[in-house]
């Protein structure tokens, strides 16, 4: 293509953009309104998600025996478990152990005193995370062979709770995208129609342009160029806007929440250019293909 | 394509085509739904011509020169520019016979976006003209037509006749082979109706082919050129020195 068509057309997309400023507004807030929609179902899904792997990361099971068995027994059972595929870690806990976790417990002095180094009922155990909680059970059935050397497993107790937790943290990740899509697809089409708009409002400048003579391309172009604009120009103030929010929201979740699960304006700061780049990447790339989609239409004289 | 109506071929021989007749009408039937618009009219217009298209509105004039453009198709019958069926052209080509036409549209069909200027530079910038070209040529054409102070308006600050002149200038500035001008005196006052016939018969004596549908008849009279007349979707006359007959 030569260069003389191309900044013809350059300057013909940024003369239509400024001539129907009303709508570009319009069409750009709109389009800010999308791509907010999207990065912040996007980084609440991630919350979500980091926060529910931060608790199911919690999740594990503490094997306890008896006094009686013996010390190399409990090491071949932990081999053993670090064979398993579903195993991501597991720990001894010997007698030293269970007491100084013991005396950090929120107990009262007067119970911690009673037991010491000299004399200590606490059960030497193994603590074992897996990959996914929902696997402890078959860890679970592991032990159900040495049932004679155990004197208790946590998981037995807390069986119901850890499947609650894991079923909620499930419904909440796929809630979570299931409206971030409807969310996302309400927007698009919102913005599909605006575009559509813009376009219609100009379908008999399309026909009288094809008439003389200009061909499919050189029609297009502008629109097409139109639409990026749209995406860039949304895609910045988008970012802005999320940057307000994160700043000053972000404070507020982390004292009402109390644990850092995840720390949205580190996250923010890091991943600022991604961001950014996305939101630029997704604006531009519904702009211009709403824009060639509801120019198709009116090319066909 | 791009050798649409020239002289020479690809091999820079005479191109063959160039003797036949410019603009054939066979057979041409067009219909909208029930209403029959053209019925098999045959026409034939040869290079350099200038022929009047005459008729009572509903003629089927227009449709003729929507024809032409093919703004639309014909329902039945074959119409050949410089010896190409244009029913034939394939969608990609027919940006390449709109810029080998002037056309002046009756309703005049400017960008409401653009001003005068940019309005008659468009008609250059789709064919790919140069920059120092369409700074050269389109205050020229826009001083010919009349306008030369009115350059910077937009089509909606303009009177219809200031619209129509801005059309003609558009059509002309490209110098297209072939001049279609659809009713281009129709909002213009005497003296400017006959200015614009005379730049249309300047036009002519330079080589442009120019087809003039209008309903003026003293415009038709004094010019003493081919008469076509139509009624009701048919030619029904066809003289070499014509008068407006109907």
């Amino acid at each position: 293509m030569k260069i003389v068509t191309l900044e013809r057309i350059l300057k013909l997309g940024l003369t239509n953009f400024w001539r129907n400023r009303w709508l570009s507004l319009a069409a750009t807030f709109v389009m800010t309104i999308t791509l907010l929609t999207i990065s912040i179902f996007t980084i609440l899904n991630l919350v979500i998600q980091a926060t529910s792997e931060s608790v199911k990361s919690k999740i594990d099971m503490t094997v306890s025996f008896y006094d009686n068995v013996e010390e190399e027994k409990i090491q071949s059972l932990e081999t053993a478990l670090a064979t398993m595929a579903v195993v991501k870690s597991t720990h001894y806990i010997d007698k030293d152990e269970a007491l100084s976790i013991w005396q950090t417990l929120p107990i009262k002095d007067r119970t911690k005193q009673l037991v010491t180094k000299d004399s200590n009922p606490l059960p030497r155990s193994l603590q074992i995370k897996a990959y996914n909680p929902e696997d402890l059970s078959k860890v679970a059935e592991f032990f159900d062979n040495y049932k004679p050397l155990i004197s208790r497993i946590s998981y037995e107790n807390n069986k119901d709770i850890i499947q609650r937790l894991i079923n909620i943290t499930k419904f909440i990740k796929q809630i979570g995208w299931i409206i971030s899509l409807i969310f996302i697809t309400i927007s698009v089409l919102i913005i599909l129609n605006t575009i559509r708009l813009t376009i219609f409002t100009r379908k008999d400048e399309i026909e009288i342009m094809k008439l003389v003579g200009a061909s499919d391309f050189f029609v297009r172009i502008p629109f097409i160029i139109e639409g990026a604009l749209y995406g860039i120009l949304a895609s910045i103030l988008s970012t802005f806007l999320l940057y307000l929010a994160i700043h000053f929201i972000s404070p507020m979740v982390s004292s009402y929440l109390g644990t850092v699960a995840f720390d949205l304006n580190l996250f923010f700061g890091l991943n600022f250019w991604r961001i950014f780049l996305l939101q630029l990447g997704a604006g531009s790339f519904i702009g211009i293909a709403c824009s060639l989609f509801s120019a198709h239409r009116y090319l066909k004289v | 394509m791009k050798f649409f109506f020239d002289k020479k071929n690809e091999n820079g021989e005479p191109n063959k085509e160039q003797e036949g007749p410019l603009i054939e009408f066979n057979e041409v039937s067009k219909k909208y739904g029930q209403i029959i618009a053209l019925y098999k009219v045959n026409l034939k217009i040869k290079r350099g011509e200038f022929v009047c298209l005459v008729g009572p509105s509903g003629a089927g004039k227009s449709t003729v020169l929507r024809l032409l453009i093919r703004e639309e198709k014909p329902t039945k019958g074959h119409i050949a520019i410089a010896g190409r069926d244009i029913n034939r052209l394939r969608h990609k080509e027919l940006p390449f016979l709109r810029r080998k036409i002037g056309m002046v549209f009756q309703d005049y069909k400017l960008l409401p976006n653009k001003n005068v200027c940019e309005n008659v530079a468009y008609a250059l910038e789709v064919c790919d003209a140069t920059k120092g070209e369409i700074a050269h040529k389109v205050p020229k054409i826009i001083e010919l037509v009349g306008l030369a102070e009115r350059t910077n308006s937009y089509p909606k600050e303009l009177s219809g006749g200031e619209e129509q002149r801005v059309s003609i200038a558009r059509a002309l500035v490209h110098a297209p082979r072939l001049l279609i001008a659809d009713e281009p005196t129709g909002n213009l006052d005497h003296d400017n109706a006959r200015e614009i016939v005379q730049l249309l018969l300047k036009i002519n004596q330079a080589g442009t082919t120019v087809i003039l549908a209008t309903h003026n008849r003293d415009i038709v009279n004094n010019l003493r050129k081919r008469v076509v007349t139509m009624r009701e979707g048919k030619i029904i006359s066809d003289q070499m020195q014509g008068k407006y007959i109907i």
